[in-house]
């Protein structure tokens, strides 16, 4: 059995009233793509949120690499070893692909303000490199050819995949993706299928938020399911599918609808 | 619609080192013989010409550039840019009366004044985004002036008088009214400047400061030390007041508080948002329109805040990003939509 590489033990949030977690607990294990699904409002966004320090957990705890997460900065955050997509695409729109990706990179720069300023041979060094990088990550992930074309004149399905090779650039061990597929047809999402795995190829752990079901079923190795905030199931994509549980969830079941 | 800002940058990237050296060395010659125009179409009716080009123009040039890392690359919205002026201008005041100091060695001290400055105003005020960081910049203006309103050793309203002038250099002499070889001064400031920023631009820090601007939660959850970069930014930014007001003080040989209103970093920022907010060349434009045409147009000069705020308005409404806008020039774009 392989490691974890992050847990969540008993993560509870709350907002006001609202328990968006309640008590979930999973782990994530290295090299994995871990499928996480849900209703909407189920709290799979949360899940992100709590993880790379958006929000403090009102009670549990959550281990990334061995070292609790618990008040860290959420760039430090970053830095351990967490990026993230967006469900909503959030790309920094005046800046090109290739400048979007390069920032991300920069947070495991050596140099700083004042050698780029007086350029010392550390900052061309890893600008140079990072610039390579970011190329390569763009060139990855197929959107090669938009590098020099600013993030917000992109095309739709490009912006989506600028964010994870963004989010890629920050060099993560876990890698989480929201909704990386929304607004995407049929053969976008294979195609997209086909890139998450070759991800996780790359060395990478994936945790994916995803609605379309055939892909998180496709790409998965394990699927949790959520649904108002409780962990409902957390096995292989065949046996969730089959799940009572999950099917009720999904579907709604007209006698429980007291 | 012709465009200047690409039209520029077009030109300069079909250059090779050789053409652009050039290109720059050109323009530095043309903006440091300004002062040598004074009997043509360029000369000013109310002011002597010469110092318009130093006061307001080229001090407000230099002012706009760094008041332009904090509002135009960061996006943090500083009423209180005046601060670091003041505070430049006291520096130079108090050790210039005061001790045995010359300008140049003060310089350095009155930089470094203001970036401290920059960091005890920064490191509170940038943890509040928006209105919020506006409201407490806005107040730490005043404050800067109502401490040396009211402090003794600062003179109070009556300010500091006897300012020496800067010694002379490389057998350069700096006569109070030799206001040209002020304006060159300024001119190797503003130079410096513009290495800075457009050096920092390129790399790490430009980009920081981008991703703060444009989305600075995502920056932060992408790995940007965002509290640092805007301390950096609000720094820097001071260091450039400061610098100004070092100079400042010791051409005019006399300052009071009323030197150092609200409408100074009014004035600023307007310059900033008229050239074009996160364009250096817009703003240095900006600036310079701004210094020059009420001294230029002689009806202007006695309502300058009236016209500054139609201006502002006007542009506002009709071009909101300013004369020249940061929006870049996507390279290659043909190319890339033929494939
Ligand atoms: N900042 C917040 N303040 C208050 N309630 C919140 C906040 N963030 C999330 N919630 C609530 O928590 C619940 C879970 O939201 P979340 O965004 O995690 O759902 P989701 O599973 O990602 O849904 P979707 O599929 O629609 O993206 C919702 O009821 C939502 O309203
Ligand atoms: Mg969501």
């Amino acid at each position: 059995m392989s490691t974890s590489l992050i847990e969540l033990k008993n993560v509870t949030m709350k907002f006001g009233g609202v328990t968006a977690l309640g008590d979930v607990s999973f782990d994530v294990k290295e090299k994995e793509i871990l499928g996480l699904i849900g209703p909407n409002g189920a709290g799979k966004t949360t899940v992100f949120n709590v993880i790379t320090g958006v929000y403090q957990i009102t009670s549990g705890e959550i281990i990334f690499d061995g070292k609790s997460l618990a008040g860290v900065k959420r760039y430090k955050i970053t830095k351990r070893g967490v990026a993230r997509t967006f469900q909503n695409i959030r790309l920094w729109g005046d800046m090109t692909a290739l400048e979007n990706v390069m920032t991300a990179a920069d947070t495991h720069k050596k140099s700083g303000l004042v050698s780029g300023l007086f350029g010392f041979p550390v900052s061309r060094r890893e600008e140079k490199r990072d610039k390579a990088r970011a190329q390569e990550l763009l060139d990855f992930i197929g959107i090669g050819e938009y590098s020099d074309r600013l993030a917000k004149n992109l095309p739709y399905g490009v912006q989506r995949r600028l964010e994870i090779a963004r989010a890629m650039g920050a060099e993560p061990k876990l890698l989480l993706l929201d909704e990386p597929a929304a607004g995407f047809n049929p053969a976008e999402k294979v195609e997209l299928a086909a890139t998450i795995r070759k991800i996780r190829d790359a060395g990478y752990t994936v945790l994916l938020i995803e609605h379309d079901m055939s892909l998180v079923m496709k790409v998965s190795d394990r699927v949790v399911v959520l649904d108002f905030g409780q962990k409902i199931a957390d096995d292989s994509p065949r046996k969730v599918q089959d799940d009572p549980r999950v099917i009720e969830a999904y579907l709604g079941v007209p006698e429980d609808a007291s | 619609m012709f465009n200047l800002r690409d039209k520029g940058a077009e030109i300069w990237e079909s250059q090779g080192r050789v053409g652009r050296v050039a290109i720059a060395v050109g323009a530095i010659a043309i903006v440091a013989a300004l002062p040598f125009m004074g009997g043509t179409f360029l000369n000013t009716p109310v002011a002597d010409y010469e110092s318009v080009l130093v006061y307001p123009i080229a001090m407000f040039v230099l002012m706009a550039i760094g008041l332009n890392i904090v509002i135009g690359k960061s996006g943090l919205l500083d009423l209180g840019y005046v601060a670091f002026f003041a505070i430049g201008a006291y520096t130079m005041g108090l050790l210039g009366t005061k001790t045995e100091l010359n300008t140049w060695e003060i310089l350095p001290i009155g930089i470094a004044m203001a970036m401290f400055s920059g960091i005890i105003l920064g490191v509170p005020a940038l943890k509040l985004r928006g209105d919020y960081l506006a409201i407490i910049t806005l107040g730490f203006g005043e404050i800067v002036r109502i401490v040396a309103l009211n402090l003794g050793a600062l003179g109070r309203s009556e300010g500091i008088q006897g300012i020496p002038t800067p010694p002379g250099i490389f057998g350069i002499e700096y006569a109070f009214d030799s206001h040209r070889i002020y304006y060159w001064t300024l001119l190797i400031l503003i130079l410096l400047a513009i290495w800075m920023v457009r050096r920092l631009s390129a790399r790490r820090a430009g980009r920081a400061w981008e991703s703060i601007r444009q989305d600075e939660d995502a920056a932060e959850l992408l790995g940007v030390p965002t509290f640092k970069y805007k301390v950096w930014a609000f720094v820097l930014g001071a260091s450039v007041g400061g610098a100004a007001g070092v100079i400042y003080a010791s051409k005019t040989l006399f300052i009071a508080p009323d030197n150092f209103t609200l409408q100074i970093s009014i004035l600023i920022l307007a310059c900033v948002v008229f050239g074009g907010m996160g364009n250096i060349w817009g703003v240095i434009l900006g600036a310079v329109i701004l210094g020059y045409l009420p001294d230029r147009i002689r009806f202007l000069s006695d309502a300058r805040l009236l016209v500054f705020g139609l201006v502002l308005v006007l542009m506002m409404n009709l071009r909101p990003d300013g004369i020249l806008p940061r929006k870049k020039r996507e390279k290659a774009i043909v190319k890339k939509d033929a494939s």
